[in-house]
């Protein structure tokens, strides 16, 4: 198989991604846990993309590496932040896309995007995992079901019940004395969908959003903080088939300019 | 734990002993034989100095608030003491969770932790006693609040600076009218004797470092940037605070220039490759170990200037030394209405050819949580790259490095 191919990686705190690129499109991806090796899940999640791709690793052109653990890829050809390879992997696959919604495992970022797919401005979850994906993996373990579930669960539920705290360890009990008190699983995920969205919605606010919005990271899986994102903002919001790869495309994406830049 | 009881008696011995900084002097001036800018040697001896002289009381000692003006302690032969300004150094040594921690059992962990640092290290003995504490209502808006606290922990008076909030003329007169009573106060509860004459010597020089700092502002126009801005907002603020009125600081800013001076003519910036320009906005940044500068020097990002070294007073007249100070105060872009602030950031994006904002947010302050926004605004109007960087000054448990370095990262990419 011949052509230049190009791989971006996303090394989340919880999960890591791969994605290979090539002249015409998206050649295969791979995702992974991260687990307590950053460098080892990137290795791990590249050879299972190329692999896939049935390609070996010294046919890539240019790698960038993204993501928090992006420093800690030494095969990497640059380092490129989440916020910008998010704006960029959106931009591409929806390219009229003005924001962008971006809720990973321990960071929750709202980005706003110029015409080119470049970021125009930014804000970021301050050091407080709340509303992420490992707050939402740790109500999931208190409210005993799947992560996967919770989505459809919440969407089971009439109203939500009302959530008072976002601190994950005191959410955690919070949520383990509602189940105390005979409150309905589906609503009490409905609620944390709830609390968890007006807290982007909140962060939005300090930007001047623009539509179309997309919605990437692991935690745009879940339908239910899809919905309520959706009734927030009054507005349709673009859900990438997978939307966890969007940092490792925006990264390869990156690697593919660099390449024809011959930078 | 008798040990340790032991040792901070030893060490907070040696902190009050006069004799230690006369033994220090030597040493950090070999320590600092290779340092080329002789500026920084200035700021390490003038330290010594006037530490010296706090813990000798030959002089009476006046702890004063960062913003509140030196030029009256030196003008009334007494030794200026800035608590935030020591903070910062115990900071920078990486010393300052100790006091904190002895703060937070004290007092609320939503205060600044300069001030929480200050507390503990003055609640540990490692202070000079004040004989007298003058705080300033503007900028901080716990100075007043904490160092009444001082002064009850000391037993000693504590008079304030308290400015309009705009200018003008009936705002100066009730300016000058304040500085006169709280010079007038000063003198009557130290017992010292009110030498306007001896002031007007002291206002002489703080003009004659303001008449320097205006050279060094105008040599960091340059580009490549002459100057870092991590030192901009370390010893040459520091400077700033604490020594206008001293003849150390006509030498500190009168070396500065000279140095900067050739470093320009030369073409010499202090980043290897400058791609872009930054301006820091906020008074501090955290001075204990991290990456950001170092982030942002390996992309070729200079922080060419910092609102903390504006300068926004117009020169002094010694011969009015009460309306000199007076305007020197009511001057104070960071204070009064957020328009003036807004106007000097203006004219600092312009005059530095800034391509970037940063706008610190130091945990706890609220003097610039509200204008932060409204900067921001206004700078992305202009189509000027901005970011809020929250963290904190003097404490390093509030600084998260991932965050931080994608934050940077994010805005250097924006530039790019």
């Amino acid at each position: 198989m011949a052509g230049r191919i190009y791989a971006g990686v996303d090394v989340g705190s919880l999960s890591s991604e791969a994605l290979v690129l090539g002249d015409d499109g998206v050649l295969s991806y791979s995702i992974v846990s991260t687990g307590a090796n950053p460098q080892r899940a990137a290795r791990i999640c590249l050879g299972e993309a190329l692999a896939r791709a049935g390609r070996e690793e010294k046919a890539i052109s240019r790698l960038v590496a993204t993501g928090y653990g992006r420093i800690r890829v030494p095969f990497a050809d640059r380092e490129v932040t989440e916020i910008t390879c998010h704006a960029r992997g959106a931009h591409y696959l929806f390219p009229t896309t003005g924001t962008v919604i971006d809720i990973g495992g321990q960071d929750s970022k709202v980005i706003t995007l110029d015409e080119r797919g470049g970021v125009s401005d930014f804000v970021m979850n301050d050091r407080c995992a709340a509303g992420t994906g490992r707050f939402l993996e740790v109500m999931a373990a208190a409210l005993e079901t799947e992560l996967r579930d919770m989505g459809r669960r919440s969407l089971q539920a009439k109203k939500g019940v009302s959530i008072s705290s976002m601190c994950t360890v005191f959410a955690e009990s919070e949520v383990i004395s509602l189940i105390a008190e005979g409150q309905r699983g589906e609503e009490i995920i409905r609620g944390l969908h709830e609390a968890i969205s007006r807290r982007i919605f909140r962060m939005t606010k300090r930007l001047r959003v623009r539509e179309e919005i997309t919605f990437s990271g692991g935690v745009a899986k879940n339908e239910g903080i899809a919905e309520t994102l959706k009734g927030l903002f009054g507005t349709q919001i673009n859900i990438p088939e997978e939307p966890q790869i969007v940092g490792a495309l925006g990264a390869a994406l990156y690697a593919r300019d660099m390449e024809h830049r011959g930078s | 734990m008798q040990h340790k009881q032991t040792s901070l008696k030893v060490l907070t011995w040696l902190v009050q002993s006069p004799l230690t900084y006369c033994c220090l002097r030597p040493i950090l001036d070999l320590l600092n034989m290779r340092e080329e800018n002789p500026a920084y040697r200035i700021w390490v001896r003038f330290l010594l100095d006037v530490t010296r002289r706090a813990y000798a009381r030959k002089q009476p000692v006046i702890w004063m608030s960062a913003f509140a003006p030196t030029e009256i302690a030196y003008g009334l032969r007494a030794v200026p003491f800035i608590p935030e300004i020591i903070a910062s150094l115990v900071a920078y040594f990486g010393w300052s969770h100790r006091p904190i921690a002895l703060a937070d059992s004290h007092i609320s962990t939503d205060l600044c932790s300069f001030y929480r640092c200050s507390l503990g290290l003055a609640l540990e003995g490692f202070f000079p006693r004040p004989d007298l504490i003058i705080s300033s209502s503007y900028l901080c808006d716990g100075a007043n609040k904490l160092l009444h606290y001082f002064s009850q922990i000391y037993g000693c008076p504590h008079l304030m600076v308290d400015p309009p909030y705009r200018d003008g003329a009936a705002g100066r007169r009730y300016m000058v009218d304040q500085l006169k009573g709280l010079a007038g106060t000063t003198c009557k509860l130290l017992d010292l004797p009110l030498d306007e004459g001896y002031l007007s010597q002291v206002l002489t020089l703080s003009d004659e470092a303001r008449a320097y700092m205006a050279k060094i502002n105008r040599l960091r126009r340059s580009a490549p940037s002459p100057l870092p801005g991590s030192e901009g907002l370390s010893y040459l603020a520091g400077m700033n605070f604490y020594s206008l009125g001293s003849r150390w600081g006509v030498d500190f800013f009168r070396s500065l220039y000279r140095y900067l001076e050739k470093k320009v003519t030369r073409g010499q910036g202090y980043l290897p490759r400058e791609k872009s320009r930054l301006l820091w906005l906020h008074h501090i940044r955290p001075y204990y170990r991290n990456e950001i500068f170092q982030i942002l020097a390996e992309r070729g990002v200079a922080v060419s200037f910092e609102e903390a070294n504006y300068l926004y007073w117009p020169p002094l007249d010694p011969s009015r030394p009460w309306e000199s100070l007076a305007d020197k105060i009511l001057s104070n872009v960071w204070a009064g209405p957020l328009e003036r602030r807004i106007e000097a950031i203006g004219n600092m994006v312009e005059d530095y050819r800034i391509d970037g904002v940063v706008h610190f947010s130091h945990w706890g302050c609220r003097q610039s949580c509200g204008g932060a926004g409204v900067i921001g605004d206004w700078l992305k109007e202009r189509g000027i790259p901005y970011i809020i960087l929250p963290g904190d000054g003097a404490d390093q448990d509030n600084y998260s490095p991932g965050q931080t370095r994608t934050r940077v990262e994010a805005l250097v990419e924006m530039l790019e």
